[in-house]
């Protein structure tokens, strides 16, 4: 009778292994969606929407020149273009000092970029070609998220393999313990007790 | 079995992974440049001493030169001018200036000061040609072959080891390879 409220048995165990199962297949499912949510490539289809809008919007604007697409502050009076300008830039690594973005960055390069940025958004031209003319002259590393490629899967899916290495070493250790006898069998008391 | 193996890979792949990972030697600022192998970037820019001269990268199409970038804000630049200075003594190729960041006159100041080891210097007011040569500080020297292809970058002053040992090589390739 004594410790045989906390000892389980081999049932129970089984039920507790499809439960941890289950739970890994939700944190799983969960983890690829929000990654599909942020992935650059699903993050940059929304405002695609505007690129097709933007050339228009920016010929409609009263003159048409350059000039007049930034206000006194430098912002972009378009919001659609405001919008996706702030995105490139947050997207975009300062090379000077590389763990800030270029949108946060006060050094000469990075104003530069940017200002390149709002000039290639004001000639209508797409997120892809921007990020494009930055990765030419750059490199990827100017990117902060890695576009999802071949070259770039063990990066994206890195967090994948841990999880299934995690769900088999549990799954090895819960069917080991199912396997073994519970501590207050009489045989392991026997040996085990002073 | 498994349980010497894997311990013995673990071992194995850390070591390798910290060998490459904590090289000494390796400037884990320097980013490889995505330009080497491909077209250099044209510039026509004016001449630092000269405004009404143009320097255009086009016409050195055929030959070997060196593109050096560099700023009289640059600190390191100062350091490097005087290995500069010893390797344009050795006339080996042009050596192109690209003044980045800076102004006119004090950069003429400079080159008076601390001798000009330049064949010409493109002077950069707005820095977009730094930015199609992905340049992100200075001193960064490039190398561009006779077919106007950019083979090698350094970033970091230049000393006359760096030349004989990155750029001779190159050079010497570049001109049979071109030949």
């Amino acid at each position: 009778m004594r410790a045989s409220a906390g000892a389980l048995a081999p049932s129970t165990y089984a039920a507790l292994a499809r439960t941890a199962l289950a739970l890994i297949a939700l944190i799983a499912l969960i983890a690829l969606g929000a990654l599909i949510a942020v992935h650059p490539a699903v993050a940059d289809s929304a405002p695609a929407v505007a690129t097709a809008v933007a050339p228009a919007a920016s010929g409609a604007a009263p003159g048409g020149a350059p000039g007049d697409a930034v206000d006194a502050y430098g912002q972009l009076r378009n919001p659609g273009l405001e919008t996706r300008y702030e995105h490139i830039t947050a997207q975009l690594r300062c090379l000077v000092c590389q763990n800030e973005s270029i949108a946060d960055s006060n050094v000469e390069l990075a104003s530069d970029l940017r200002r390149q940025v709002r000039e290639m958004l004001i000639a209508g031209r797409s997120d892809a070609d921007i990020f494009k003319f930055m990765t030419d002259r750059y490199g990827e590393f100017v990117r902060f998220s890695p576009p999802l490629e071949a070259k770039t899967l063990l990066i994206w899916g890195a967090p994948f393999i841990m999880l299934l290495i995690g769900a088999v070493i549990i799954l090895r250790v819960v069917r080991e313990r199912a396997r073994q006898p519970l501590d207050d069998t009489p045989a392991a008391g026997a040996s085990g007790s002073p | 079995m498994w349980k010497f193996i894997l311990p013995v890979a673990a071992f194995v792949g850390l070591a390798v992974l910290f060998a490459f990972g904590l090289n000494p030697n390796r400037d884990i600022h320097a980013i490889p440049s995505p330009l080497i192998g491909k077209p250099a970037p044209l510039f026509k820019l004016t001449d630092v001493s000269d405004p009404g001269r143009i320097v255009n990268n086009a016409e050195l199409k055929g030959q070997v030169y060196v593109l050096n970038v560099w700023g009289t804000w640059c600190v390191a630049c100062r350091q490097e001018q005087q290995d500069l200075l010893a390797i344009a003594q050795q006339h080996v190729v042009p050596i192109i200036g690209l003044d980045y960041m800076d102004e006119r006159a004090r950069a003429q100041q400079w080159l008076k000061q601390l001798g000009n080891p330049y064949d010409a210097v493109a002077f950069d007011t707005d820095g977009r040609t730094a930015i199609d040569w992905g340049v992100y500080g200075a001193p960064e020297t490039f190398l561009v072959d006779g077919s106007g292809r950019v083979i090698y970058k350094f970033i970091s002053p230049l000393t006359q080891e760096v030349w004989s040992h990155e750029f001779l090589p190159r050079i010497e390739t570049a001109r049979r390879g071109g030949a």
